[in-house]
């Protein structure tokens, strides 16, 4: 049932009252016209009254009752005039067109009767007339009949009815039509609102090319819908990463459980499938606190606790720190760190950020790799760059490398957690610095620039 | 040792109290708040290990109550928040903060660390162990008289586990006071920095000073 539905919206609510109210001001407004029409043609009729009243006096004072009598029956001969009447003392009518009426002088209002009608076939003519004493006891009249006044009355009321007919007719169509262009816009939204919600988050709202409000409002919902879905993707591969990942780590305990289970063990052999265990419990728990982590420094609520670091400070600490590590391994690390560079930050995050990819540096490269580390000043900010001649990431898989768990080909048997990069890249995003990995012939450049 | 364990969880609670009872410590257990304040205020402990999260009173308010009440107990936090804030919170009010899960070496080796630390006013210049002996204010250190040149973070590690003699430390313990990294990395570099100062303090010495405490740590001690 489309029209109740079209009647219900808010656009044609709206035209109605706006329909129902302009007809109230055309009423109004036809009232005021009616009325001051009326008083117009009233007062216009009698000045012409009066004057032509005026003139037969005038007539009657120079020339005589004869002339007067001529003059009236000549006038009364043209159609479409005022009516007379001239009567003798006696009451007699001597000339015009209406019946004298009563002996009232001045203004008088009478019906004539079916026997006095001035125009032929009338039944009955009611009359407002001006009666004038003259002298010699003759009486004058002019009138004019009310009828036509009625007439024009009828035909002023005519216009206005038609006109606010007119206006409710425009008003409620114009409503309806609006009403129905508003729903069919409307209408493509929720359609694709409810296909959404039925499980296509890959809909989107149409829009007509037309660059008015809709297209507008319907950019707005397609690209917070955009928003949304990468959220949702992200969550999708986030948990089905998870998912995945733990189940390597679960199994291998259920494993190692059902080892210490079912079998006699010796003492020494039940000892070491329950560190197996507890290795792999550890492994987990680790992966837990490193997603809760990236959660947390994702949300931002760290920023407030913000303050002046000494980068190169920070990055002294790490160097040091892993030194005797990477020398052991066989790999080298030079660092290149300028003095007292700055930044506004979280201490303890800056430090796991260098860790990290110092860390990557030596976990996913052979010996003999080279790793340097620099920081320097820029005119706006810091930047700073860990480098190693390992092999490197291909351009494709850069920039997934950031994505949880996400893990190299060649890496995939290295011990990790596939979260280092994606806690780097957190860190990197709640300093609201910029991370690049570029090519460094051979090997990974990781440069991160801080803003000032 | 004498131990106050404010613990609403039940398998945390009794974990921790077997263990502690192993090692031949006696512990009070209190499944709330308001119980753990009581037996605080009108027992005497050694160490109290509060769990943050506790139903009706918040742990953090349960430490500010006791200290209020005058009540000195050095304090080490258990927690499941493993946020740097709630650390910061931690610190500011209790000693310690040990983030669930938790191996039990690893808080042994805290609370052991947390009863006997020295009061403040008696800050020593030097410290001793065996014929180790590190002078805090000229910043040098001798073995058996004979001047070891160390670095100054392997200066600080040294320093930490002088005070801290003849108790294990943990890596964790380490990684947080001598490098001040509050997350653990994926490379054992305690490992090579203790082996290094293991060099330089034991090698050519005919005793070992630094041992290695297997699954759990490493512990300074003079030679029995």
């Amino acid at each position: 049932m489309p029209l109740p539905r079209l009647l219900r919206t808010a656009t044609f609510r709206l035209s109605a009252l706006y329909a129902i109210l302009f007809g109230v001001c055309v009423l109004l407004l036809g009232a005021a016209a009616f009325w001051s029409t009326r008083a117009a043609l009233e007062k216009q009729l009698t000045r012409r009254i009066e004057a032509e009243m005026m003139l037969l006096e005038q007539e009657f004072r120079t020339h005589g009752i004869d002339d007067l009598v001529a003059q009236v029956q000549q006038r009364a001969r043209v159609k479409g005039t005022l009516d007379y009447f001239v009567v003798d003392p006696a009451g007699k009518r001597l000339a015009g067109d209406l019946p004298a009426g009563s002996d009232g002088l001045g203004w008088v209002e009478y019906d004539t009767g079916p026997d006095g009608a001035a125009e032929p076939g009338e039944e009955n003519e009611h009359v407002r007339v001006l009666v004038r004493q003259l002298d010699g006891g003759f009486r004058l009249g002019v009138g004019e009949d009310l009828e036509q006044v009625g007439e024009l009355e009828e035909t002023l009321l005519g216009i206005l009815a038609s006109a606010l007919g007119i206006v409710l007719v425009l008003g409620v169509g114009g409503g309806l039509l609006l009403s129905a262009a508003f729903l069919r816009r409307v209408d493509m939204i929720t359609r694709t609102a409810d296909a959404i919600i039925d499980g296509d988050l890959s809909r989107r709202i149409e829009r007509t090319g037309a660059g008015d409000d809709f297209d507008h409002l319907s950019a707005t919902l397609n690209a917070m819908l955009d928003r949304i879905e990468g959220l949702m993707e992200n969550l999708r591969q986030v948990s089905s990463d998870i998912a995945h990942d733990l189940r390597t780590p679960l199994s291998r305990l259920r494993q190692d459980l059902e080892e210490a289970q079912k079998r006699e063990l010796t003492a020494a052999e039940f000892k070491r499938v329950v560190e197996g265990a507890v290795a792999e419990a550890d492994v987990l728990l680790e992966t837990f606190s490193a997603l809760l982590r990236i959660a947390q420094i994702e949300a931002g609520t760290r920023r407030s606790a913000f303050r002046p670091v000494d980068l190169s400070e920070v990055l002294r600490t790490v160097v040091e720190a892993y030194a005797p590590a990477i020398e052991e391994s066989g790999r080298t690390l030079r660092a290149e760190i300028a003095d007292g560079v700055q930044v506004n930050g979280d201490r303890g995050l800056l430090s796991q950020l260098f860790v990290n990819l110092i860390e990557n540096a030596l976990h996913h490269t052979p010996a003999g790799t080279a790793i340097t580390l620099q920081l320097s000043r820029q005119t706006a900010g810091a930047l700073a760059e860990v480098a190693d001649t390992g092999p490197g990431i291909p351009p494709e898989e850069r920039a997934k490398v950031f994505r949880r768990f996400y893990r190299l080909e060649h890496s995939r048997t290295t011990p990790g957690s596939g979260l280092g990069l994606s806690t780097v890249a957190a860190i990197v995003e709640l300093h609201h610095a910029a991370i690049e990995l570029i090519d460094n012939r051979p090997g990974l450049r990781v440069v991160i620039r801080f803003p000032a | 040792m004498k131990v106050l364990l404010i613990e609403d969880d039940v398998k945390t609670a009794a974990y921790v109290k077997r263990g502690l009872e192993e090692h031949g410590h006696v512990v009070d257990a209190a499944a709330n708040g308001r119980d753990g304040l009581f037996l605080a205020a009108g027992e005497t402990y050694d160490v109290m290990i509060v769990d943050r999260m506790l139903p009706g009173l918040d742990g953090l308010g349960i430490v500010k109550t006791a200290r209020a009440a005058g009540v000195t107990t050095p304090v080490l936090f258990l927690t499941t928040m493993a946020g740097i804030e709630d650390r910061v919170q931690g610190l500011e009010v209790g000693d310690d903060y040990l983030v669930k899960p938790f191996a039990f070496a690893e808080l042994m080796a805290r609370i052991n660390a947390l009863a006997r630390r020295p009061p403040i006013a008696q800050v020593p210049t030097v410290l001793r162990v065996a014929d180790l002996e590190m002078d805090l204010i000229g910043r040098k250190v001798r073995r058996a008289g004979r001047e070891i040149d160390l670095q100054a973070r392997e200066f600080r590690l040294l320093e930490y586990l002088m005070r801290n003699a003849g108790r294990v430390v943990t890596r964790t313990m380490l990684l947080e006071h001598v490098w001040e990294f509050h997350f653990e990395p994926r490379t054992n570099i305690v490992e090579t920095h203790i082996s290094r100062l293991r060099s330089k303090i034991d090698r050519g010495f005919e005793a070992e000073l630094l041992e290695t405490v297997r699954g759990s740590g490493y512990l300074l001690r003079a030679p029995a």
